[in-house]
Order: structure tokens, then C-alpha cells, then sequence
């Protein structure tokens, strides 16, 4: 009897685990359209690269950081797809990265979640001039993503829900 | 990032056949918690970004601001696809990769379509040695690329579907890692090229200001090399000569200067301050592309 429970207990989990990995894969498959969909608000600006940044709501709240370089007065731009969000996030972009605390905050976007959004460089440059005398141009900038605490959330085994991804995909003027 | 979810998908199965075949019938708990590690790891491995990441240049990008800065086409400088037939292990194959993805960039936007060509096949040959066959197969990029021959434009966005082609297979693939190492080869050649033109051609001042530039993304290539998933490749002394360019770097005076002044605006080197990063680039760029 106890033999049979455990079989049957075994089948149920690996009919989660397919129910599982399903999801993720349908996951995946909306990332990829969605990485298009930013790629297409780049226009007329040179395709450059991507970055997905994954990560689960917990119930702290957490920052992810991605550094990208702006290289030799070139234009550039940062189309930012939160069509995977169940949750909103703020997107924050930043000189320097976290560990400094004298940075400057260059812009900040939230509502992101359903939506394409696009940040542009020289946006960024001029707050970055304003803010800061006699600076004449940013090198690199950190964008961090601000995800809040979620009530109720599963930290160490996250759900689907739980689940969000933001596609950035960064263009330049050629 | 497939095959990671196979081998779950095995495990899980597995269990299943131990479940069912085995004498000794498992207690609940234990069951729960193999099902529970699984999960755990997918999770983890999968979908979790780390705290801290980076973008890196496409070398289209690199070849494109080292032109606006000044940079000439120089005839025979690239590594010469006669070499690709001496890259025989992985790491040489991975690091020569992206040498040839810098190389064929300089050609198609010096308008050396032929050398591009040339430089194309050698990629996808390479690709195939190293696993990424697919990102040439079922197109034929070749004949796109004798199609759109004289027109600059369209071979430039030929190179943006194969760098765009290649980030989608590395990631669906789980070989993230190893593009650090395929950049690694294409920031050493970029850099050999700008330098060889600095050297040959007078100091242009804008190109000098390019190379400093480009030193800004070392710190990140190396940091992408050391990811544990790279332990196989033997990547020992490209760290180590990288770190020591990094390093000899650092200790410029120009640098230090730079980095105490927060109105300095652009870096500029001393003479012989390029010349040191000058031959130390030479030095490795020589090792790669020897094999």
C-alpha cells in the first residue's frame, strides 16, 4: 500500500514538474517576441545587444544592476520591455554603481510593467551635465532595477507569479 | 539552458523508475525533498539574474567608434584566415572566434567586402567546431552576402543578424559564459588594430583617447572569464595577461592623474605610457592568435 502511495505520489510530482517546465517554456517564448518588440522601438538606432534581467519577487525587496559602457560621444538608446513583469518595478539609472554613494540618479522610470519603454542617452547626458559641474559626458551608466517586496511571496520556491523579467535592448547612432 | 532542463526532466524520470523498481520503499519526506532540490536548482540556475551584470560592446559596435576616431584600414594586418586551420582546442577555437568577429567588423566597415567573405566562412567554420553550427545553418548567409556585396549597409546588417543569432543560441544553450571568452579575443584584436594604426599612421589623438577608452571594459571581460563555468577552457594565462595589462595600466601616471581630478574629461596616455600598453596588447595579441 505504502509502495503504491509512493507511486502515485512520484507520478503527481513529475506532472508538476511537466506543468512546471511548460511554463517556463512559455516564459521564455514571450521574452523572445517581447525582445523584438523592443528591438523594433530602437529604430533608426543600430541593434547593439540585449540583456534579460530575470529575477522573483520576494518578500524584501531587491536591486539587480547592469552596467553598460556609451563610448566616444556616441547616441545611444535603451528600449526597456516590461511585458513580463506580473508586478511593477522602478527602473532607475545611475553614473556610478551601488557601492557609491555619492551617485547621480540620471532618471527614473516606473510603470514599466505592460509596457516598451525608451531612454535615451543624451537624455541622460544632459541631467548628468546639470547635475554635475564641469562633467562633460557619461561613460558608462548602471541601471538598476528596483523590485519590491511582494506580501505572501515564496522565496525559496518562487511561482510562476512570482516570476518577472525585464528585456533591455540597447541600440546606437550610427 | 535546454539541456539543463532535459537533465531535470531525466532526474525526474529517474525517480520515477527508483520509485517504482525499488526493495526499499522510501519514506514521504525523502521523496519531497529530491522533487524539492530539483526545483530549487531550476530556479536558481535558470531564471535568477545575478546582483550585479554587464553589457559588453558587439565588435561591430568596437570597429564603428574606432573608426569615427580616426582608425585606417591597414592592409594585412588582421590575423589571416590561413591561420584558422591552427586552432585545434577549444580555447584557441572560442578566443580566435572572436578575433576573426573583430576582423571581419574592420573589413565590412573599411568596405573591404572581400576580406569580409573571407572572414565569414572562417567564423562559421569555427562556429561549428566550438558547437554553435546552427547559428550559420539553415541560411545561407554566404549568398546573402555575394548578394549584397557592394552595398555596405546590408552587410552591416548581415553582422547584426549573426551577432543577434549567436546571443540567442549562447543563451537558449546555457553558454553565456563562454562569450566572455569570444570577447576577450575580439577586444584583443580591436585593440591591436587600433594600436598598430596609432603606431604606423601618427599619433592621432582621437584614436588614443579610443584605446584609454576601450580599457574601461578589461575589468568586466576578466571578471567573465573567471565564471567557474570556464574552468574546462584552461583560460589561466589570458587572465594573467590580461590582469597584468589591466594592472600596468592602472599604475600610469596618467591614469592615476586622471582619476584625482574629477574635472579631467578624457584620458590621454603619454607616449610612453602607449607604448608599454602598446607592446603588452602586441604581446597577446600574438599569443592568441598563434594558437
Amino acid at each position: 500500500m505504502k509502495k503504491t502511495l509512493t507511486i502515485i505520489a512520484l507520478f503527481g510530482f513529475a506532472l508538476v514538474f511537466a506543468q512546471t517546465a511548460a511554463n517556463l517554456t512559455e516564459f521564455k517564448e514571450n521574452i523572445s517576441k517581447q525582445k523584438v518588440e523592443a528591438k523594433k522601438a530602437l529604430k533608426p538606432y543600430r541593434y547593439d545587444g540585449s540583456k534579460v534581467t530575470y529575477f522573483n519577487f520576494k518578500t524584501y525587496k531587491q536591486v539587480k544592476e547592469v552596467e553598460i559602457y556609451l563610448f566616444n560621444n556616441t547616441d545611444y538608446r535603451f528600449s526597456f520591455n516590461g511585458k513580463s513583469l506580473p508586478n511593477d518595478v522602478t527602473i532607475k539609472i545611475y553614473d556610478e554603481d551601488k557601492t557609491n554613494p555619492k551617485r547621480i540618479l540620471l532618471t527614473e522610470v516606473s510603470g514599466v510593467k505592460g509596457k516598451n519603454l525608451v531612454v535615451e542617452s543624451k537624455d541622460l547626458n544632459a541631467t548628468y551635465k546639470s547635475k554635475k559641474s564641469g562633467a562633460s559626458r557619461l561613460k558608462r551608466v548602471f541601471v538598476d532595477y528596483e523590485i519590491p517586496g511582494v506580501t505572501g511571496a515564496q522565496n525559496k520556491k518562487p511561482t510562476m507569479k512570482e516570476r518577472g523579467a525585464v528585456i533591455l535592448v540597447m541600440g546606437y547612432k550610427n | 539552458m535546454t539541456r539543463r532542463i532535459k537533465i531535470a526532466v531525466m532526474a525526474s524520470a529517474s525517480l520515477l523508475l527508483l520509485g517504482s523498481c525499488g526493495g526499499s520503499e522510501p519514506d514521504d519526506n525523502q521523496v519531497v525533498d529530491s522533487i524539492d532540490t530539483l526545483e530549487e536548482d531550476f530556479d536558481v540556475d535558470l531564471f535568477e539574474s545575478p546582483e550585479v551584470d554587464y553589457h559588453l560592446p558587439s565588435p561591430l559596435q568596437v570597429a564603428s567608434i574606432f573608426k569615427k576616431s580616426g582608425l585606417e584600414y591597414n592592409t594585412g594586418v588582421t590575423n589571416s584566415a590561413d591561420n584558422s586551420g591552427n586552432y585545434n582546442d577549444e580555447l584557441s577555437q572560442h578566443l580566435n572566434f572572436g578575433v576573426y568577429s573583430a576582423d571581419m567588423a574592420y573589413c565590412v566597415l573599411n568596405e573591404q567586402a572581400n576580406e569580409g567573405r573571407i572572414y565569414l566562412g572562417v567564423i562559421s567554420t569555427l562556429a561549428a567546431e566550438i558547437g554553435m553550427e546552427a547559428v550559420f545553418a539553415n541560411e545561407d548567409l554566404m549568398d546573402r552576402f555575394e548578394l549584397n556585396i557592394e552595398d555596405k549597409d546590408s552587410i552591416e546588417i548581415l553582422m547584426i543578424d549573426i551577432h543577434e543569432r549567436t546571443e540567442e543560441y549562447m543563451e537558449e544553450n546555457d553558454m553565456q559564459h563562454q562569450s566572455a571568452v569570444h570577447f576577450a579575443g575580439a577586444w584583443t584584436e580591436g585593440m591591436y588594430l587600433g594600436v598598430y594604426d596609432y603606431e604606423h599612421n601618427g599619433s592621432k589623438e582621437g584614436l588614443g583617447a579610443q584605446i584609454t577608452e576601450q580599457m574601461a571594459i578589461l575589468g568586466n571581460i576578466i571578471k567573465g572569464l573567471k565564471d567557474p563555468r570556464n574552468d574546462g577552457m584552461e583560460l589561466g594565462w589570458v587572465v594573467t595577461d590580461l590582469e597584468n595589462i589591466q594592472s600596468t595600466f592602472d599604475s600610469f601616471g596618467s591614469v592615476s592623474a586622471y582619476y584625482e581630478d574629477e574635472s579631467a574629461d578624457e584620458l590621454t596616455l603619454s607616449d610612453e605610457e602607449y607604448s608599454t600598453l602598446g607592446e603588452l596588447i602586441k604581446a597577446l595579441r600574438s599569443k592568441i592568435t598563434n594558437g
